[in-house]
């Protein structure tokens, strides 16, 4: 991938990201997290404003700073990262709400050819597990 | 390959450490939405590979 992206940091096992994006509202500090999910070797994606004044994350908040692929393809960046740290894992990621969702799955199809190369994506439907492809709806992805 | 080049030709990109994330490790952060992706997960399980 070379899209436009924001410079992030992480910590030593690389499931918490850091970056802050810049745009008409000013600059906000973004936190992306992979969480240990139940079963073992699935990690939940989730990211959202992060205020490091009170250690708090928002990921439902609108911050409307007309960076919004940006700040995905920086998450995406870190998808890379994470996944060269944790190899063979699954990762769940859903947004927030049913019009995240469906921009990131604009995002994913967008640049699905290109992220065949390195990952396997699934969406989840009533029958789950089915292959993401483009014009079918699907969420989670 | 010298280590620049190996760094340049890497899928990979470079990121920085920031000790200032360790206080964060092990938190529930989103808490909500790790029980929710839980809770999807044991419904429907994973797809078969």
């Amino acid at each position: 991938m070379k899209l436009p992206r924001y410079e992030y940091s992480t910590e030593g096992e690389a499931e918490l990201f850091k970056f802050t994006s810049e745009g008409n509202k000013g600059s906000i500090k973004k936190l992306v997290v992979y969480s240990q999910m139940l079963q073992q070797d699935i990690y939940n994606l989730a990211f959202g404003d992060y205020d490091e004044a009170t250690n708090s994350l928002d990921d439902v908040l609108i911050t409307n700073n007309n960076d919004s692929q940006k700040v995905l393809a920086t998450v995406a960046y870190t998808l890379c990262v994470f996944t060269d740290k944790h190899p063979n894992v699954w990762v769940y990621a859903t947004g927030s709400t049913s019009i995240r969702t469906r921009l990131y799955r604009i995002g994913i199809t967008t640049n699905i050819e290109t992220i065949r190369g390195d990952f396997k994506i699934y969406g989840l439907m009533k029958m789950p597990g089915r292959n993401l492809k483009k014009g079918r709806i699907m969420k989670p992805f | 390959m010298t280590t620049i080049e190996k760094l340049n030709k890497s899928k990979t990109p470079i990121v920085k450490i920031d000790k200032s994330l360790d206080k964060l490790k092990g938190k529930n952060l989103f808490p909500e939405k790790l029980a929710k992706a839980n809770e999807v997960i044991a419904r429907v399980g994973l797809p078969k590979k």
